[in-house]
């Protein structure tokens, strides 16, 4: 008899709109303090998200997963519903490693300056492309 | 009367003009779509966040000592924000937030309040300047096009001018988008931010109160501290977006205007040329008359 595998809905939701929406076995999402696994019937929970990868399980058994870079956000698990609202989600796939690698450069030179007072540019908002170009690199990388 | 060549030399260029204009109120009409849809793309990620706010605000012991809540005591410097475009040619779409961001200035200015700048967008940062008035920042290069990254560099730009009580309120001075024709200027002060943002109805209380307790990680404190700027970030991407469309729409509007009022003096200068026309054939057919008759009289 087959074990009926209980899924769950989840929403990965950013700014521009969900980069994901359905059932699915499982999530993975990298929590501030270190990565979440939820299956369905988790607990409810709310948590801080770093950016990092998250990967949405739809099936186990025919390892059907999709890899997203996520940036930071916010998490949340209440009764079989999930949502992960996070700045930018770039499925793994789609990542241009190329412009990924471009972005990290450029914002890394724009930094130096910004350190070496010859540029007012926004540090905070140079810091946070460099971590999501980092991140884009690191999620890409291991595909 | 000016020669046929000369009203021929002015309806080319009419001609040409209305040929811009065209293609602009198309491109404008085309990018005014896209940024109706993006408006329509924010809702989900905006209402979450909020329901995710009263949700952790219930759970919090205290939502005191959170900087982006907290009012100042004293209201002495306030900082202004119009949402300017980065060109022109776009109607009242500038003129109008500036007119009334300056008389918002010069409200407070009258209160005995120092008003701090911060310019969105060129044709704002360039008002401005002219005025000789000084920028505590300046953002430029993506108001027609706006990215969530460009409204995180400005939500914390003014975070830190207000945690840092260089300002004690932050006003956002923005077009609305109502429709082609219509942008309604708005005021809308975004810090501090209000409590009812953090406030739950019964039903709320009432699914929690069957739902069990959430797991926090981390506490629900910290995750507020987060969660608030945040917002901030989500308002202004809004308001970024709104005003996308608002210059988008506007300038479609004016570029049809154009196109409308150089049709219609490509109309009456074509009459005008007809009539020069006529008349330099009929001096001509005259010409040659009195020419024969002195001929032959």
């Amino acid at each position: 008899m087959a074990d009926e595998t209980h899924k769950f809905d989840l929403s990965l939701v950013t700014p521009d709109g969900p980069a994901f929406e359905g059932e699915v076995e499982m999530i993975v999402v990298p929590g501030a303090a270190g990565e979440i696994g939820v299956l369905a019937r988790h607990a409810p929970l709310i948590a801080t998200l770093k950016a990092g990868s998250t990967r949405v399980y739809l099936n186990r058994d025919t390892d059907d997963v999709r890899e997203y870079a996520t940036g930071a956000g916010f998490f949340k698990v209440e009764q079989d519903r999930v949502i992960a609202l996070v700045d930018d989600a770039v499925p793994a796939n789609e990542i241009d490693q190329g412009r990924a690698r471009e972005q990290l450069e450029t914002a890394q030179r724009e930094l130096e300056l910004v350190e070496r007072g010859e540029s007012n540019a926004d540090r905070w908002q140079l810091e946070q492309r460099i971590r999501h170009a980092e991140n884009q690199l690191a999620v890409s990388g291991r595909n | 009367m000016a020669t046929v060549q000369d009203i021929k030399r002015r309806v080319r260029s009419i001609r040409n003009t209305r040929k811009i204009t065209r293609a602009l109120e198309l491109v404008a009409a085309a990018k005014l779509k896209r940024a109706q849809s993006r408006i329509e793309d924010m809702r989900p990620y905006a209402d979450r966040m909020l329901e995710l706010m009263a949700g952790t605000a219930r759970a919090s012991s205290s939502v005191r000592g959170l900087p982006l809540l907290q009012t100042h005591e004293q209201e002495q410097a306030v900082a202004i924000v119009p949402l300017t475009g980065d060109r022109g040619l776009a109607g009242a779409f500038n003129s109008q937030i500036l007119r009334r961001a300056l008389a918002l200035e010069r409200t407070l200015r009258g209160e005995g309040k120092q008003v701090r700048w911060v310019g969105v967008g060129r044709r704002g940062v360039g008002s401005l300047r002219f005025r000789r008035l000084e920028l505590a920042a300046e953002f430029t290069g993506f108001t027609d096009q706006p990215r969530y990254a460009d409204a995180q560099a400005i939500a914390h730009r003014v975070a830190e001018l207000y945690t840092e009580a260089e300002v004690d309120r932050v006003i956002l001075v923005y077009n609305h988008f109502e429709s082609a024709l219509v942008q309604q200027v708005t005021v809308q002060q975004i810090l501090p931010l209000s409590e009812d943002l953090l406030e739950s109805n019964a039903e709320e209380r009432q699914d929690d109160a069957m739902r069990g307790d959430f797991i926090f990680e981390p506490e629900p404190e910290q995750i507020l501290e987060r969660l608030l700027p945040v917002y901030l970030e989500t308002e202004l991407y809004r308001a970024l977006l709104e005003s996308a469309a608002s210059e988008h729409g506007a300038r479609m509007t004016a570029m049809r205007n154009a196109s409308r009022n150089a049709g219609e003096l490509i109309d009456t200068l074509t009459l005008a040329m007809n009539r020069a026309r006529q008349a330099e054939i009929t001096q001509e057919i005259l010409e040659v008359v009195a020419g024969a008759d002195a001929q032959t009289g």
